[in-house]
């Protein structure tokens, strides 16, 4: 209770300190620009927004078609006119009645593909008003899914191709669709008496007021195509989840926002010498750090609560979503305010930390639906919240544990480095880091320590290997996989080597049989926090090909033999050569740790 | 003049000091050169079909029933192996032993409507990149049933070039990077003024035989010049990747006259509020504000740097030129009211 007390005593003092923030005109001059920025955003929201507004120059003879596409700017022009342009490159394309005239020239290539889209578009309206639905869209396709090698399901109902094609008389048209309530295009053709109503009819009007009603963002189905949908290759659309994406950024957004105040806070702290006297306060490290978190942290809940009231979202769902996601950024703005001591610092940190932050969370969840991969960012959770669909307890787990276990680390990392000599001192980044492990570690307890440190650093390595995964997947396929391992096994030899280096450094660590001891200490903590990961993430992500080298599998004890031998590779040679050798050190170990990948790969493949 | 040069050159080491813009601009790197998934995703948001055209996975396609139909020509017009197949059972086994990854059931046509039959694995991942793969030769086989129906299609002889990359290319990716380091000046701008601000060292400036308006003007070009490395930079890289940004010049001093812009601006809202975290906030939300309401200009900065950087022959000097008025008018603004801000509570 008193720790409780103390805590919300601190969160009054931020609160306070936030209001004198504004306070007087300033007041008045922040709340004009935020409520101009919001009004703007409303502005935006409501208009078609195009980013390459006048990138083409089109030149239309008098009798061609009006082009409405921003990205295009329209000069009408005679034919005479228009070539001695088109070959002076002062226009990129000519349309002449119904035929396009365009050179070339990479730009006018480019206009060329680009007019092709938006004319096509154009074409398949025209032809819904003009001619009956049997004639414009004479190709229905349905969809039926079967069980196939790349699909490793269990417990799917046998289903055979000729029972598919047996059942080519569906009596009813897919649940799915339905009979479009409003029709945007100006007559979807009803069927004349000549033309007898086809089964698939439905369909093709259900996706032709879709395409009427133009834009198509906020829908989104389930699937890009369920089981008997039927499609119509003029009228498929991609399943992008752009709308879902930008509502899951809605709730991360504003709390990038305040993080300026966040970490501010810690700075001021800092940089007034009221540090010491909040030391010397009747309070803990982690009373400060948790009673200055508090209130941004009840202000990121009231944002995800609004945000889902105002986007009609499912309240629970969205909580436990962005809670973890909440916890997690000001956790990694905790670090960024407790390791830095200048403005320019942290201002630099902070961006990077919002470019990184932003690229984990939203770069996965581009691919929701595609890639099972997405799961590793919460972001898809949401997405998938938005579209309407399910998801288990082991999609949220691997997800959101990472982010858990990163905000209970930095919150005991937090209260262990929270000291005057710690947070003012300027050093460059790796010292600050390995005095930030040092302080970690309890010297009364060093195996304890060491296997803690190993085992937690289990999230931070994963997110490392996870993001390796996708910055390697663009290299061709044997550089990729080697990309992968290599940084895989730098960060693991990294993580399981750092705290008994830091000991070696610190001359807390001497004899051979305490390194060795430590080594397979550290190993064990690895091994049983990669184990955990692994359970978790085989039952999500069973499509990547990395998977398999990532998370080694087989017995046990070779694994334990291999993490233990590069471990104390990495700590023997740190012990004989100095910190200095620290890198190469790493290098070895890594080479070992290597080998043995190439061995168990060799294995599965 | 040389004061006024060593009161940059004190601003310039103060920020190369910590390393951590290189450290960061090197992140910045490395991220952008190993990104082309993030690229990919960004751009199937941009434009859906990009998937289909992005893809490299060799796709097999199962055929039963009217194999001869010109379906199967489009098929392989798009390189697509196509195993054709004279009975269900045999495409089924096919499917299930992983020889085909998609069956199509092509009906006999006797004109009117088709109703063909897609087979897909459950796999989403797969569904997805074989569905829009397809997605071309079956518009094809639609046209040409169209065409058996009547219906008559114009600009079918339009072909260009896919232009989905072009356009993400030059009207996001490059703007972005060119933009994205004026925004870092104004940061830079607004800690450099709050700091001396908030450590009281303004006074011991004063002292020295420099202008206030001249130790201002050291903070906001070396925002400017710290933009003006990493366009540089930026543009360097691109043209490695083979991106090759007509009117460079332009695009950079464009790029520098932002850069000044939001300097200039960062320096008076870090006037004005006198301490960092609401200066910082402020900054962040006025940005948002201006780069909003500048799209209702035409040329937006966006568009503008988009329209040089491809060449347009309509977009060029004058139109850069156009940006310096707003420029002047904020600097006029601030060198002749910063005694006033300085003095002024918050």
């Amino acid at each position: 209770m008193f720790e409780i007390k103390n805590i919300l005593t601190i969160s009054k003092r931020e609160i306070t300190r936030f209001r004198t923030r504004f306070t007087g005109r300033s007041r008045f001059v922040l709340i004009a620009i935020i409520l101009l920025c919001l009004l703007i955003s409303y502005i935006m929201y409501h208009q078609s927004f195009v980013l390459s507004k006048g990138l083409y120059t089109v030149g239309v003879s008098p009798d061609g078609p009006v082009i409405t596409d921003n990205r295009f700017r329209v000069v009408t022009l005679d034919l005479e006119t228009a070539c001695v342009m088109l070959h002076n490159n002062t226009i990129d394309i000519y349309i002449h009645g119904n035929e396009a005239m365009y050179t070339s020239d990479q730009r006018s290539l480019y206009a060329a593909g680009a007019l092709k889209q938006y004319l096509e578009n154009r074409e398949v309206i025209r032809i819904a008003n003009e001619y009956e639905i049997n004639q414009a869209f004479p190709l229905r396709i349905e969809i039926n899914h079967l069980e196939s090698p790349a699909d490793n399901l269990d417990t799917e109902i046998e289903v055979s191709l000729s029972d598919i094609l047996g059942l080519t008389e569906t009596s009813a048209a897919p649940s799915a669709i339905s009979v479009p309530t409003e029709v945007p295009i100006q007559d979807v053709p009803t069927p004349s008496p000549q033309h007898t109503e086809s089964s698939t009819d439905a369909a093709v009007r259900q996706q032709l007021s879709e395409l009427g009603s133009g834009s198509r963002l906020p829908e989104f189905k389930a699937e890009f195509a369920s089981d008997k949908d039927i499609i119509i290759p003029s009228l498929m659309d991609p399943p992008v989840p752009l709308a879902q994406v930008i509502m899951a950024f809605f709730y991360v957004v504003p709390i990038f926002f305040v993080s300026v105040f966040f970490t501010s806070s810690f700075m001021e702290e800092k940089t007034n010498r009221k540090l010491v006297l909040l030391l010397s306060a009747p309070v803990t490290p982690f009373q400060i750090i948790l009673g200055k978190m508090l209130p941004y942290i009840g202000y990121s809940v009231a944002v995800i609560i609004v945000v889902t009231l105002l986007l009609k979202g499912n309240m629970l769902l969205a909580l436990a979503i962005f809670i973890p996601v909440m916890l997690f950024i000001l956790s990694v703005y905790l670090m960024v305010a407790l390791t830095y001591r200048t403005f320019r610092d942290q201002t630099f940190f902070s961006v990077l930390a919002v470019a990184a932050v932003t690229a984990y969370l939203v770069a996965p969840a581009m691919f929701a639906g595609v890639s099972d991969l997405s799961y590793i960012s919460p972001l898809t959770l949401a997405v998938e919240m938005y579209r309407g669909e399910s998801f288990g307890l082991t999609e949220y787990l691997l997800s959101t544990a990472p982010m858990y276990l990163v905000f209970l680390l930095a919150l005991f990392v937090g209260k262990r480095i929270f000291n005057e000599e710690y947070l003012t001192g300027f050093r460059p980044l790796h010292t600050k880091l390995g005095e930030a492990i040092y302080l970690v570690m309890d010297r009364n307890r060093l195996y304890l320590s060491v296997f803690l440190l190993s085992l937690f650093l289990i999230p931070i390595v994963f997110m490392v290997q996870l993001s390796s995964i996708v910055f390697a997947s663009n290299l061709p396929m044997p550089f990729a996989l080697g990309a992968v391992l290599a940084m895989s096994v730098v960060a693991e030899e990294l993580a399981k080597s750092a705290g008994i280096a830091i000991l070696l450094q610190n001359n807390i660590v001497k004899s051979l049989k305490v390194i060795l001891m430590l080594s397979f200490i550290s190993a064990l903590g690895f091994l049983i926090g990669e184990k955990l990961l692994l359970y978790l993430a085989l039952s999500v992500i069973s499509e990547s090909m990395f998977t398999a080298a990532i998370f080694s599998t087989g017995l046990l004890i070779m694994p334990l033999i291999m993490h233990f031998v590069s471990t104390s590779m990495v700590c023997l040679m740190t012990a004989r050569f100095g910190i200095k050798y620290y890198p190469v050190a790493v290098i070895a170990g890594a080479v070992i740790h290597t080998l043995y990948n190439l061995y168990v790969l060799g294995g599965i493949l | 003049m040389n004061r006024f040069l060593v009161l940059l050159k004190r601003e310039l080491k103060l920020i190369t000091k910590e390393k951590t813009i290189m450290f960061a601009i090197l992140i910045q790197f490395f991220i952008a050169s190993f990104s082309s998934v993030l690229l990919i995703g960004i751009m199937s948001f941009y434009d859906p079909e990009s998937i289909g055209q992005n893809t490299r996975i060799p796709i097999e396609v199962g055929l039963v029933g009217d194999t001869n139909s010109p379906l199967s020509t489009f098929l392989m017009q798009k390189n697509l192996r196509v195993m054709s197949f004279s009975n269900v059972a045999d495409a089924e086994e096919a499917f299930k032993s992983g020889y085909v990854d998609t069956v199509i059931f092509i009906p006999e046509t006797k004109g009117g409507i088709v109703d063909m039959k897609l087979v897909l694995p459950h796999s989403d991942t797969l569904q997805t990149v074989i569905l829009m793969v397809l997605q071309e030769p079956l518009e094809k086989y639609e046209n040409y049933l169209r065409e058996t129906n009547g219906v008559q299609l114009n600009y079918k002889d339009l072909i260009g070039r896919p232009h989905t990359t072009y356009e993400f290319l030059y009207s996001l990716i490059v703007p972005m990077l060119m933009l994205f380091p004026a925004f870092i000046a104004g940061s830079i701008v607004v800690d450099a003024v709050a700091e001396e601000l908030e450590n009281k060292t303004f006074d011991t400036l004063q002292s020295a035989p420099v202008s206030l308006n001249g130790v201002f003007a050291s903070k906001i070009v070396a925002g400017v010049l710290t933009a003006a490395a990493q366009c540089i930079l930026w543009a360097a890289l691109l043209r490695l990747n083979n991106l090759l940004i007509e009117n460079l010049d332009l695009v950079l001093v464009f790029s520098l006259i932002v850069a000044a812009f939001t300097s200039v601006g960062a320096a008076i809202i870090a006037l004005y509020f006198k301490d960092r975290e609401r200066a910082q906030f402020t900054y962040s939300i006025a940005l948002i504000a201006a780069a909003g309401l500048s799209y209702v200009i035409n040329p937006s900065p966006f568009s503008l740097i988009t329209r040089l950087a491809t060449g347009d022959y309509y977009t060029g000097t004058s139109e850069v030129a156009l940006y310096v008025i707003p420029l002047v008018i904020l600097s006029v603004l601030f060198f002749t009211t910063s005694k006033k801000l300085l003095a002024a509570k918050s």
